[in-house]
């Protein structure tokens, strides 16, 4: 393949950018439903 | 997770709109719906850039440098999708007062400026060894350069006040006033000369690329858009649970005071 | 219902103040929003000299002279658009996608006997996109020649098989 480096770079952004995007919201859901479930649990005055 | 005592019930089923502003209902819908949105994007986004990088041929000048076409050309599409949709949101949001829409256009603008930056970086790639600069203040380049800062903005702005409706109604306004760039990004090409070529694909007329390289540029789009969606709800999500803790918070702050 | 529609009213009358005054202030800074000016635009008002600006065109078929400067490449060239042509001198190494036929944007000044001094050399694809071999058979059948034309019509080509000839 001719320029090889340019297409290698592109392709690794193009894959890098969403999983990045889908691990960190998947992270923040996550924390999110633990917070609220640690909060819920706890009786309420 | 299922259903939200912690909101106040709504009294009358809500008519129009309103009847998708139900934060526990969305929840629920969104829930059932994502893994499948997930894996059709996961599928159709590699599918597509496998076929762009091993099945699609060469192009006859560009050789494989054509193959970031694959990347290059579905991102620059979803910069200006996302927008669109952003835009929707505020409209919704400064309209009718949609509560969700709300929550969206927050977290539609970060992906909207992540991919905007992925289709600026995957240009620049292509363009250094095609046309031999890295960038030109052409047209096209800078239209999507100031939807960039359009992005980066509302990100900026919606989270700049400390009561969120104030960054809300803002944000909104800045959305809907950078709307007259979508435009001027897609037409800067047949307005003013450019470096950047004009659109191969149009809604009139036979597409000027060869169906060989047509198919795996279309799955490709397919799945970087629903990839875009499946995000975009995600983060909403995280962010209905964030509102819903901090409600929580504040609500038990009041009673203690 | 009514504020709602009120707030409608404001938003989409702002929209229509917004566009307008974009759109008259586009077609005002028309011509200032240019990349390039082409070959004609230099013959009917000559530009000063001593000041750089970009020239773009085509390089025409067969005016491309390539040589060697104290070791370094250095290109002879006309660009046209039609009606004007403007001869180019540049030293340095031309992109992967310079041929003849092909458009360029060139940086640089007018010299004192009317030829353009570039100091940079930007190739333009245009919109095309097809694989070698069909490009190669169009050039076989007569249909089109790189070097002096545009391609042929899409559809007559875009989904042909590569590796066959055209046909008809």
């Amino acid at each position: 393949m001719t320029h090889l480096p340019f297409i290698v770079s592109a392709y690794a952004l193009g894959i890098l950018v969403p999983v990045a995007f889908a691990v960190s919201a998947m992270v923040r859901f996550r924390s999110a439903r633990r917070r609220l479930a640690a909060i819920d649990a706890r009786p309420r005055r | 997770m299922q259903t939200s005592p912690v909101l106040p019930a709504r009294g009358a089923p809500a008519r129009s709109l309103h009847r998708f502003a139900n934060p526990g209902r969305f929840l629920r819908i969104s829930g059932r719906v994502l893994p499948f949105l997930s894996a059709a994007a996961l599928v159709l986004t590699l599918a597509g850039l496998g076929a762009g990088l091993f099945l699609a041929p060469a192009d006859w000048q560009q050789g494989d440098a054509v193959r970031i076409m694959y990347v290059h050309v579905p991102s620059a599409w979803l910069a200006s999708f996302g927008y669109v949709a952003l835009a929707v949101c505020s409209l919704l949001s400064l309209v009718w007062r949609h509560p969700l829409a709300d929550l969206a256009a927050a977290e539609i603008s970060p992906v909207g400026a992540g991919f905007t930056a992925l289709c600026l970086a995957t240009g620049s790639i292509w363009g250094k060894p095609m046309w031999g600069a890295w960038w030109v203040w052409d047209a096209r380049l800078t239209s999507v350069l100031v939807l960039f800062f359009l992005y980066l903005g509302h990100v900026a702005l919606v989270r700049a006040f400390d009561d969120p409706q104030r960054g809300y109604r803002a944000g909104a306004i800045l959305a809907l006033v950078g709307v007259v760039n979508l435009p001027i990004i897609k037409f800067s090409v047949d307005w003013w000369n450019t470096l950047h070529q004009p659109a191969s694909i149009g809604l009139t007329g036979s597409p000027t690329m060869h169906f060989d390289m047509l198919w795996p540029l279309a799955v490709a789009a397919l799945g970087y858009t629903l990839a875009f969606m499946a995000i975009v709800i995600a983060r909403t999500r995280a962010a209905v649970l964030e509102r819903r803790i901090h409600g929580l918070l504040m609500a038990r702050a009041e009673a203690v005071r | 219902m009514t504020r709602k529609r009120r707030r409608l009213w404001i938003v989409l009358g702002c929209g229509l103040g917004l566009g307008s005054a974009t759109a008259l202030a586009l077609t005002a800074m028309r011509d200032n929003l240019v990349f390039f000016v082409s070959p004609s635009e230099i013959a009917a008002k000559a530009p000063a000299m001593g000041r750089d600006f970009r020239l773009g065109g085509l390089v025409e078929a067969g005016s491309l002279r390539r040589s060697t400067e104290q070791g370094r490449p250095s290109s002879r060239f006309r660009v046209t658009d039609g009606t004007g042509e403007v001869s180019v001198v540049f030293t340095g190494i031309l992109p992967d996608l310079f041929r003849e036929g092909q458009g360029v944007v060139a940086l640089g000044g007018m010299l004192p006997d009317g030829s353009f001094r570039a100091s940079e050399v930007l190739a333009k694809h245009d919109e095309t996109y097809m694989p070698p071999e069909v490009a190669e058979a169009l050039k076989k059948s007569g249909k089109w020649n790189p070097t002096t034309g545009k391609p042929p019509a899409a559809a007559t080509w875009n989904t042909l098989e590569p590796g066959k000839p055209v046909g008809g």
